[in-house]
């Protein structure tokens, strides 16, 4: 297995308190710094969600940047690759906003910006040694660590469990 | 010597299967065979070449998305006129002759030209299909002022809005009740309508074309079956597309509207496979046979055929017949699985805000998601894709998929 690493969720272990989704969103604002991203016009937007479920659990959902991504073979325009990170990013000059990707993404984590007219997601950060989401998480709810045998097991297990077979 | 693939066809379900051949078969010999001149492209880009958004080279596949592979032979200019699957040869229009171990039939599709309307072969009429009709399109209008699209499906308005973006003006005719019909119920194209008609779209319906008038120019005006006429200098006709088989013989090889595909995507012939919008697939929602135009469903199948032609026996698990999502007019919008409901027996929740419309759809007894279409708000899509799909068990989430509060937690381990 590589060394790369990948953002893994405990949800027993989120409080719901969503500096996850603060950090997100001033990370991929224009000057990474909280109060000029609080006046950034338009808004800058989280890529990651915090759900709540029954009883009272939460749950942060993210971009799996899945083994065999529906979104990659969906793209219409080619924006959506594989970086070298391993992470799926969507190139922005490219992306034309048709929402294809929305639409084939089983967890729902690809978000459509409004005023650009293209989708936005999870870019895992690259500029970081660390995801933002994970260095905002006080709990280890959000951890990011090389992929081992156990949960790489898990992870394609999961991403099976929704992308099931070759399908269109 | 490695094995000998060859490939009928260089768009999304070809060159799909070509770059997964190429990561699972170091040694093979891969030929993509094309008709095109231009080397493989995003087609769904094209109307970005009509208004001059994009140049050819930026929407060429190689490079992009999955299409990263290497060590690919893809001859442009080649059509291939004949297949002899006992010597496993194809034969092509210039008289070349490949032997090959796989074939892939990947030949996609060709624009449907209703007989009933004269002239449609005259200077000036076009359909929308290749980087060479948006390359002529694109020359004409800027000569043109005034186009009549005939067919109010999406790829017509695609078109239509890269003319209008050229300053054309631009009149839709369109014979069904509303656009969009083969996405949605005339009475749900509302907030589609009214974005259209803001937008400066001239549309016309339940009317078809007769004729295409000409003079020494070419086009110079439609005729309609109300007995008026249209003066225009371009006309581009979207009825939709008919799988291209042409090069096949129907004795040879089963063809059903399009080529046969056992649940591997092998043809009715051994070592000949195809994919894309030439083969038929299996709606996994109605369970019948169908044959679509999607780009997602021909890459995915393309893949699948990849696979099966190394030697991975995979099952293609089909497609959802109505599977699309654009934007039209600034509104996004999702259409998928069964979302005509006129006249149906099936459990259908509508909801309607100012700038919105979702309509959500369950089976008779109201146990299974079956289709969706979202308008203005798309959010969550693919979960709703997933579960239609999938078949998901939709206990004590089916509120949550009616009211558009559903998402991933839903459906996670308690
Ligand atoms: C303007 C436009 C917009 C679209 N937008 C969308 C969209 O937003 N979303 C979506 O899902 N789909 C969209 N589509 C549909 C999508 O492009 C098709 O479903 C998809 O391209 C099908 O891929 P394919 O590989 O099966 O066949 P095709 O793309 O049709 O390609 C088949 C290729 O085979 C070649 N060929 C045919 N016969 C031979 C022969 N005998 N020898 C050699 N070569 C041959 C053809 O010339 C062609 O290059 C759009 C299509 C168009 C035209």
């Amino acid at each position: 297995m590589s060394d790369l690493k990948e953002i893994f969720v405990n949800t027993q272990h989120c409080t719901g308190c969503l500096s996850c989704k603060l950090a997100c969103a001033v990370q991929h604002s224009k000057n990474k710094d909280l109060f000029s991203a609080l006046s950034q016009d338009p808004k800058p937007k989280s890529r990651l969600y915090v759900e709540w479920l029954w009883g009272n659990t939460k749950v942060p959902v993210l971009c799996r940047h899945c083994e065999d991504a529906p979104c990659v073979n969906a793209c219409i325009s080619g924006a959506i690759t594989r970086a070298e990170n391993n992470a799926v990013i969507t190139n922005t000059d490219k992306c034309i906003g048709c929402w294809t990707c929305v639409m084939v993404c089983p967890y729902g984590v690809i978000g459509r910006d409004k005023d650009l007219k293209i989708a936005y997601r999870c870019d895992r950060c690259p500029d970081q040694d660390h995801p933002a989401c994970v260095d905002a998480c006080p709990t280890e709810a959000l951890t990011y660590a090389t992929v081992d045998k156990f949960s790489a097991e898990k992870r394609q297990a999961a991403s099976r469990e929704v992308a099931q077979g070759q399908g269109g | 010597m490695g094995r000998k693939y060859v490939i009928v066809g260089g768009s999304a379900a070809g060159m799909a299967a070509a770059h997964t051949i190429r990561k699972k078969d170091r040694n093979g010999n891969i030929t993509v065979l094309s008709n095109e001149k231009a080397q493989p492209y995003f087609r769904p880009m094209i109307p970005y070449i009509i208004n001059g958004k994009k140049r050819p080279d930026d929407i060429f596949l190689s490079g992009s998305g999955i299409f990263t592979q290497g060590g690919i032979s893809v001859k442009t200019g080649f059509g291939a006129k004949s297949i002899d699957f006992q010597k496993k040869t194809v034969t092509t229009a210039s008289g070349e002759a490949f032997l090959y171990d796989k074939i892939l039939f990947s030949s996609g599709s060709t624009p449907y030209l209703p007989e009933n309307i004269e002239g449609l072969d005259s200077e000036g009429v076009f359909s929308l299909k290749t980087l060479s009709d948006a390359q002529g399109m694109a020359k004409r209008s800027e000569t043109a002022t005034h186009v009549v699209m005939l067919g109010g499906g999406i790829l017509n308005l695609k078109a239509a809005f890269a003319l209008l973006e050229k300053k054309l003006s631009v009149t839709m005719v369109v014979y069904s009740p509303e656009v969009l019909s083969q996405l949605m119920d005339p009475k749900d194209a509302f907030p589609i309508r009214n974005a259209l008609d803001n937008a400066g779209l001239n549309i016309i319906t339940g009317i078809s074309a007769t004729q295409v008038l000409t003079d020494s120019s070419g086009v110079c005006g439609v005729a309609l079956d109300n007995g008026s006429q249209i003066a225009c200098q371009m006309v581009c006709v979207g009825k939709g597309v008919v799988p291209d088989t042409g090069f096949l013989n129907g004795n040879d090889i089963k063809i059903d509207k399009g080529i046969f595909s056992d649940p591997y995507t092998q043809t009715s012939i051994k070592d000949a496979y195809t994919a894309g919008d030439v083969a038929v697939a299996i709606d996994p929602v109605t369970g019948e046979k169908t044959v679509t135009s999607l780009w997602t469903h021909a890459v995915e199948m393309g893949i699948c055929a990849g696979l099966n032609m190394t030697g991975s026996k995979t099952v293609y698990t089909g497609t959802l017949g109505i599977m699309n999502a654009t934007q039209v007019a600034d509104v996004p919008l999702v259409s998928m699985g069964i979302v005509h409901t006129k006249n149906s027996e099936y459990e259908t929740h509508a909801k309607k805000t100012r700038l919105t419309y979702r309509k959500i759809v369950f089976s008779k007894d109201g146990t299974r998601l079956i289709g969706a279409l979202f308008i203005g708000d798309i959010k969550n899509a693919g979960i709703y894709r997933y579960v239609i799909r999938e078949k998901k068990n939709i206990n004590g989430i089916k509120s949550h998929l009616i009211n558009h509060t559903v998402h991933y937690g839903h459906f996670m381990q308690p």
